[in-house]
């Protein structure tokens, strides 16, 4: 048990390793510099910048420096805003990145494995068709398209929700629905198969030939099983719950990290760029681990076919 | 002096109704399991002997239903009683055990729990009660270790293993009927007798009647008291095993025991198959089912189902077969 | 139940006529796999809906904008931000033929058209005033006065009464209006449909050959091959997707090419993961044997055996990329990393109708209804076909 912990931190390492070292070398593969771009510098002012943030040192240098800055958790200055660092805007937007994130993950979880089980019960009835109609058009419709149509009728038109700001807890709402949607769908639909298969299976009969109640039969036999597909592909939906929120902060202007990663790409910010991708990257090892333990404790031929080893 | 059957089953008919249209699986079934004897069930796939067993217990998927006849367990029909009185016999006086056992049982919950859940269930023991009945379960059924063993998941043991995990658990009732549907068809062979004999010792020891479906005629042989023989949904002949084995009625048991290939062929004898294949229960013939493929095939036996005689040579010996109405011709009435 | 005292007439006795065929009769006509496949696919109807849809589409997409009169690059600023229906009015004032005219709700302008809807040009107004908020015009003898003290704008006659419309028209000049500096909509979205489903094409196409390069040799080798190459997509697959080609556009700079080669670098992990899959199995399976004992050499097992097994999942990830390049090129093109002005794809569309939504809705409406519908038609389609391919569906 404890072998397949260290072995997936150990992968979760390296993988992070490599992400740091790809983005560290692609942001430097960017013809010019970060200040040779838009306004036209005095090649002074230039050259004294470059020196500044220590653009002249050979790239090895470079690259074990912010190593260094990282294992600090340090992720250097911001190119665009002089006297910020990375690890400030990072701050800032976090708090209302966390809470919409958080929301909406809750949102794909509570509402989409319980739609997914309601459909899949009652297959074929009404309540299955709905479910699947909504889902089926949940799965179809890219994220900013239901963002962009949900602010203009709900927002602009019926005026049920600001259009943008987070001034009360109203402002959540089109964003949470918006970045939720396709993969609540996509859970709904993952669950309701997934517990149609399990539904099919023998040891469903046998839980029912042995007299235990429905309820158990459907709970300890049947929901235990279906939940393992669901947990394992949560950890992606997390990741794209991720990349969603760029977009959806964007249109509803919140100010979250994903706002300043979208700015940092049009200023040509790379530290901030980078910085920002290698935090979202850690985010998401983390909480692959964490869905890979959820994943280990409930599929006991995980555990022991990585014991026997 | 006749004492009740234990399970009285009488003109057992279940259809499911597909997009496709009805499909009859079991047209008419009728026969009797009396207290401690093994009765076999013997057919080919879609014979409908597992169907008949399934609608006895009332485990038929959405689309099936038992559209006529009775099934008496001690006297109360099954077919009528509430689900809830359903819940209580299962498990408890019927309990019924499955051809995959790998399948069969819940991949992510030990064996132990698997089995304790029922007993607290129908006998509402304490934990540690029902902790050491497994125990006693795995030791009558010799699983090794069985202390140890409660904690093990199915994919943990072997296949033989996972059958005795599942007598194991049928019997942690005491059930007064257990229905065996195919319990050695997905074993080895050395493992099939292994099983075949630990259920037939168990079986004298607890005084349990056992119905056991199978479509293997030498498990037959080695257990069974008395046998079915089913075709097209319907139970061409019954009777005592030895008295079938040595002088069968019915064409069609004639067929399988002809089939079945012998130490003793000789080298260059052919095996004798059936010709033919079992018929479309979507249609099934309006006659005799197995009239295709009968070489004594006679007008009638295309025209109408036979009714069901009684053989003279032993009580509860009877035939469904145009051949022993009084007034068939006799010169085609040769065993094979 | 039966009665085993029947009493049976003397013909019945006769052996029956049996055809022996009719016992090895097997019930559903037996068709090849691909005819069943076909078959299924057919019958269902969404997926023939969606199919019918792209097809369709694509034509619009190449033949589209050469055949409409304006070009995606063509503006007319005078023209923005007009609406693809428009409520006409007509005023008489004395003249030969009457004047007919709407108003943009944008901006309080007037345009003048024909009777049918066709755009003449924007109209002057005669006076203008910003305190009482009114613009005048005049036709002739007659007055119109553009009042916007209060929303929604009015539109009253020289005595102040509100003016009845003549009509409402389609717009026969744009038919899906213009955009904010004065282009064809219609047009735009058809050469956004041609840009857009261009890139899904060849990005797919790309990860197509790549994965199954990738997959193929990962699969085929098996072993550590197999192992390693298997570990580093695992590695590469952690991340979303979108991180890495957010990074390399940023590097690449937007563009055509660029995008496609951001998207075609990066998705090809599913495929190479379907692909090797199918390998693993297919090498193992007995009819591979058996293929083998009758004495088949490698390249006809690969053609008649293995290949024929493998395309369905490969056919069905396939039509599941496409959405999915769609999905990315769009999304990166939103946020300003795809392809570069004045190109227009759908993402692009959608982001400039952000802009305007407040008062053009319309814009955003094709550009989202484009993709909506296109995303669905390929689902559907892509289910379709993993239906149709499942032969454990056959009943």
């Amino acid at each position: 048990m404890l072998a397949y912990l260290a072995k997936r931190i150990g992968m979760m390492i390296l993988t992070l390793f490599l992400i740091i070292t790809l983005t560290f070398f692609l942001m430097h593969a960017i013809p010019g510099g970060p200040f040779t771009s838009e306004k036209m510098l005095a090649p002074e002012i230039e050259a004294a910048l470059n020196a500044k943030f220590g653009l002249n040192d050979p790239i090895w240098v470079q690259y074990l420096n912010y190593l260094r800055g990282i294992l600090a958790f340090d992720l250097g200055p911001s190119f665009k805003y002089p006297g910020v660092r990375v690890n400030d805007l990072i701050l800032d937007g976090l708090p209302v990145t966390a809470k919409t994130g958080f929301l909406a993950l809750l949102c794909v979880a509570a509402l989409g494995i319980p739609l997914g089980i309601l459909a899949a019960l009652n297959q074929n009835k009404w309540q299955d068709t709905t479910v699947m109609m909504f889902a089926t058009i949940g799965v179809a419709i890219p994220s900013y398209v239901v963002a962009t149509v949900a602010l203009y009728i709900f927002a602009l038109k019926l005026n049920w929700v600001p259009t943008f700001g987070l001034d009360d807890w109203r402002g959540y709402i089109l964003p949470v629905v918006a970045l939720s949607g396709f993969w609540l769908s996509f859970i709904a639909r993952l669950s309701r198969s997934s517990l149609l298969e399990v539904l099919g299976q023998d040891y469903m009969v046998t839980a029912k030939a042995k007299g235990l109640h429905p309820l158990t039969v459907l709970f300890k036999h049947g929901l235990r099983n279906a939940l393992i597909p669901i947990v394992t592909v949560l950890g992606p939906v997390v990741a794209n719950l991720l990349t969603g929120s760029f977009v959806i902060e964007q249109i509803f202007a919140l100010p979250g990290i994903g706002r300043h990663f979208v700015l940092s790409i049009s200023n040509r910010d790379y530290t901030t760029i980078m910085g920002i991708t290698i935090f979202y990257a850690a985010f998401l090892m983390v909480m692959i681990l964490i869905v890979d333990l959820m994943y280990m404790l409930l599929d006991p031929r995980i555990k022991l076919a990585e014991n026997s080893k | 002096m006749s004492t009740q059957p234990l399970l009285e089953v009488r003109g057992l008919t279940t259809s499911f109704f597909t997009s496709r249209g009805e499909v009859q699986a079991v047209r008419g079934v009728n026969f009797d399991v009396l207290a401690g004897e093994i009765v076999g069930i013997v057919g080919e796939s879609g014979s409908g002997k597992s169907i008949t067993c399934m609608s006895i217990l009332r485990l038929l998927k959405s689309n099936g239903r038992v559209v006529q006849g009775h099934a008496k367990f001690e006297g109360a029909n099954l077919l009528e009683l509430s689900e809830h009185e359903m819940r209580k016999l299962r498990g408890d006086d019927i309990a019924m055990i499955f051809q995959d056992p790998m399948t069969s049982l819940n991949p992510t919950l030990t064996v132990g729990e698997q089995i304790i859940e029922t007993i607290i269930t129908h006998r509402g023991s304490s934990r540690k009660a029902a902790r050491q009945r497994v125990v006693e379960l795995f030791e009558l059924v010799k699983i090794p270790e069985a202390a140890s063993r409660l904690s093990s998941y199915p994919h943990e043991f072997s296949g033989g293993m996972r059958q005795r995990v599942m007598i194991a658990m049928a019997l942690s009732c005491d059930p007064k009927l257990l229905i065996a549907d195919e319990p050695t068809t997905a074993l080895d062979v050395t493992i099939q007798r292994q099983i075949l004999l630990l259920l037939k010792e168990i079986q004298s020891r607890l005084g349990m009647a056992i119905i056991l479906i199978t479509h293997d005629l030498g498990v037959i042989a080695e257990v069974a008291d008395r046998i079915l023989v089913m075709y097209g949904g319907m139970v061409m002949e019954t009777g005592e095993v030895n008295t079938i084995f040595a002088a069968p009625t019915h064409p069609y048991t004639q067929g399988l025991l002809a089939s079945v290939p012998k130490l003793r062929t000789a080298n260059k004898e052919r095996l004798r198959p059936i010709p033919g294949s079992p018929p479309d229960m979507l249609r099934p013939p309006i006659g005799c089912p197995f009239a295709p493929r009968c070489v004594h095939a006679m007008e009638i036996c295309v025209e109408q189902v036979p009714p069901t005689f009684d053989m003279a040579d032993q009580e509860l010996h009877q035939t469904k077969c145009w051949l022993h109405h009084p007034d068939a011709p006799k010169n085609s009435e040769d065993a094979a | 139940m039966s009665d085993v005292n029947i009493s049976v007439s003397k013909e019945k006795w006769a052996k029956a006529n049996l055809d022996t065929g009719e016992a090895e009769y097997i019930a559903a006509p037996s068709l090849t796999y691909w005819q069943d496949v076909r078959q299924r696919l057919w019958q269902n109807k969404p997926a023939m809906a969606g199919l019918t849809f792209i097809i369709l589409l694509v034509g619009a997409a190449i033949l589209g904008p050469l055949v409409t009169p304006h070009t995606y690059y063509e503006q007319d600023l005078k023209l923005s931000n007009i609406a693809p229906i428009l409520e006409l009015y007509e005023v008489d004032g004395g003249q030969e033929t009457p004047t007919y005219f709407f108003m943009n709700s944008g901006n309080f302008k007037l345009y003048e058209t024909d009777e049918h809807g066709t755009l003449k040009s924007i109209l002057r107004a005669k006076k203008k005033d910003l305190l009482k908020k009114r613009h005048l015009y005049e036709f002739g003898a007659d007055q119109v006065y553009v009042d916007f003290s209060q929303l929604p704008a009015r539109l009253l006659d020289g005595e102040g009464n509100e003016l009845s419309t003549y009509g409402t028209k389609w717009n026969q000049t744009y038919w899906f209006g213009t955009d904010s500096l004065g282009r064809d909509v219609l047009v735009r979205q058809l050469y956004g449909a041609r840009i857009s489903l261009t890139v899904a094409f060849i990005a797919t196409l790309v990860n197509f050959f790549i994965g199954i390069f990738y997959g193929g040799i990962s699969g085929y080798f098996g072993g550590n091959v197999d192992n390693v190459m298997m570990r580093i997509v695992e590695v590469i697959a952690t991340i979303p997707l979108t991180l890495y080609v957010i990074l390399m556009m940023v590097v690449l700079q937007s563009g055509f090419i660029s995008i496609i080669v951001a998207i075609g670098t990066v998705f090809w992990v599913d495929m190479a993961r379907i692909v090797r899959g199918q390998m693993l199995t297919l090498k193992n399976q007995d009819y591979v044997d058996a293929a083998k004992t009758m004495g088949a050499g490698t390249w006809r097992i690969l053609t008649r055996h293995l290949l024929p097994n493998t395309i369905g999942p490969i056919l069905v990830t396939l039509t599941l990329l496409i959405p999915s390049a769609i999905f990315i090129e769009s999304f990166m093109s939103f946020i300003g990393l795809g392809v570069s002005v004045p190109m227009a794809s759908w993402g692009t569309l959608t982001s400039e109708a952000v802009e305007t939504l407040r008062a053009y809705p319309y814009q955003l409406f094709f550009p989202a209804a484009a993709i909506s519908l296109t995303m669905f038609a390929f689902n559907f389609l892509g289910d379709g076909l993993r239906d149709a391919l499942d032969p454990r569906l056959r009943k």
